[in-house]
């Protein structure tokens, strides 16, 4: 299976791989896996207390092209953008810029979890405990 | 039953106890109209054409998890001798393609059989199971319901999983400039041990599980109820344990092929 330009540029190039000190208030970490392919993805976001923008993002990935790619789009989209409005980021979106076939969804929906994941332990850690994010919207989704 | 009215595995009915009472029995042989076994009539010995029926079925078994290999393995043998393409070479063109249709099925329900992992995740797709679909299933849940994602691997072991590819993709590095890490390297063997123990310790959680599946199956053979709360929990710690088990057997494998490299 011949993957996109897009997936290949983000593997050969990935944007953000890295990490952040996970014991800042100011970050939220997100490790997430897939069974179905046993692969793992760690996601780290930076929040800035005072906007609720996100204006750090790492990522690492431990599996196929398409869930490093998945990733590393993933940092790219959430940097500048606020907390409530990068959890509005689906994996559905993910594949169509990625063009991922069928067979590779489950790695757009590994990107999404991380960013959920990651939201979640910010607010954890910040006291906000995870409420419905802009739900009347998602619900429709 | 006719096997012709056995559900396709595609549409498993996952609401009941599934019980394999379509045995391949007796159906109208359609060269000499005597009754005939499913896959040859017992009279003319014609093969009869390929039904879809799941694996169990087409090996007269029942949903029994536990099986004896080497009696399948002789049934396998006993069936291709007489579907194999070359023995019907003389028959008429349709016996001829559903021979090749046959065995080509009977070669796909005994690979799948005989491997007791893959017999366990057909059966527990036979049981509406989808194990492709699991991690997007939780994520829906999660933007339902606004929480945080139920993962279906423990987050410790995710964690375990992390760590140890971390160390692997050092060691790799290492060996790649020619300078192996043999700290590292111990570790990685004394990490390999635990996980071979954990390993085996799911492998029995399994076999536990197979053992409360069939004692279900046979209560609902001899015409017993089975409750369906019991049906749904030995299934899903059958899930559990697979997918543990494939993070499990894939670091064992990367571990192997790092430390032999």
């Amino acid at each position: 299976m011949a993957y996109s330009t897009k997936v290949l540029d983000h593997y050969s190039n990935p944007r953000n791989v890295g990490s952040l000190d996970k014991n800042s208030a100011e970050v939220g970490t997100g490790l997430v896996g897939a069974p179905e392919c046993g692969d793992v993805m760690k996601l780290q976001i930076k929040v800035n207390p005072a906007t609720n923008i996100i204006e750090d993002a790492k990522f690492k990935t431990f599996g196929c092209g398409s869930a490093i790619a998945s990733s590393s789009l993933a940092t790219e989209w959430v940097k500048g953008k606020t907390v409530d409005e990068a959890l509005t980021i689906r994996n559905t979106d993910i594949v169509k810029e990625l063009s991922l076939p069928p067979v590779k969804i489950h790695c757009s929906v590994l990107a999404e979890d991380a960013i959920r994941a990651a939201i979640g332990d910010w607010k954890k850690k910040n006291g906000q405990h995870s409420q419905p994010q802009a739900q009347p919207v998602e619900q429709r989704a | 039953m006719a096997l012709t009215e056995h559900k396709k595995p595609e549409q498993p009915d996952s609401g009941i106890l599934v019980v394999n009472q379509s045995r391949p029995t007796k159906v109208n042989c359609w060269s000499c109209g005597a009754m005939r076994a499913a896959h040859f009539c017992q009279e003319c010995g014609k093969v009869q054409p390929p039904t879809p029926v799941d694996y169990f079925t087409f090996f007269g078994l029942p949903f029994r998890l536990n099986l004896e290999p080497e009696k399948l393995e002789g049934e396998f043998y006993a069936l291709s001798r007489h579907l194999h393409p070359d023995i019907n070479a003389i028959n008429s063109d349709r016996e001829q393609q559903w021979s090749l249709e046959k065995s080509s099925q009977l070669n796909d329900a005994y690979r799948t059989l005989k491997d007791p992992i893959t017999r366990t995740e057909y059966l527990l797709r036979l049981q509406g199971v989808q194990l492709e679909e699991q991690s997007k299933a939780a994520t829906e849940e999660a933007r339902r319901t606004g929480k945080i994602k139920k993962q279906v691997v423990p987050p410790d072991l995710l964690e375990q999983v992390f760590e140890l590819n971390m160390q692997l993709e050092e060691m790799r590095m290492n060996k790649k400039m020619g300078e192996p890490d043999r700290t590292l390297e111990r570790e990685l063997q004394d990490s390999r041990k635990q996980l071979q123990d954990k390993y085996n310790g799911l492998l029995q959680e399994l076999q536990a599980a197979w053992n409360q599946w069939d004692g279900l199956i046979d209560r609902a053979e001899q015409g017993g109820s089975v409750l369906e709360e019991d049906r749904i929990a030995v299934r899903d710690t059958m899930v559990d344990v697979l997918n543990r088990r494939s993070y499990l057997s894939n670091l064992l494998r990367d571990i192997d092929e790092v430390l032999e490299s």
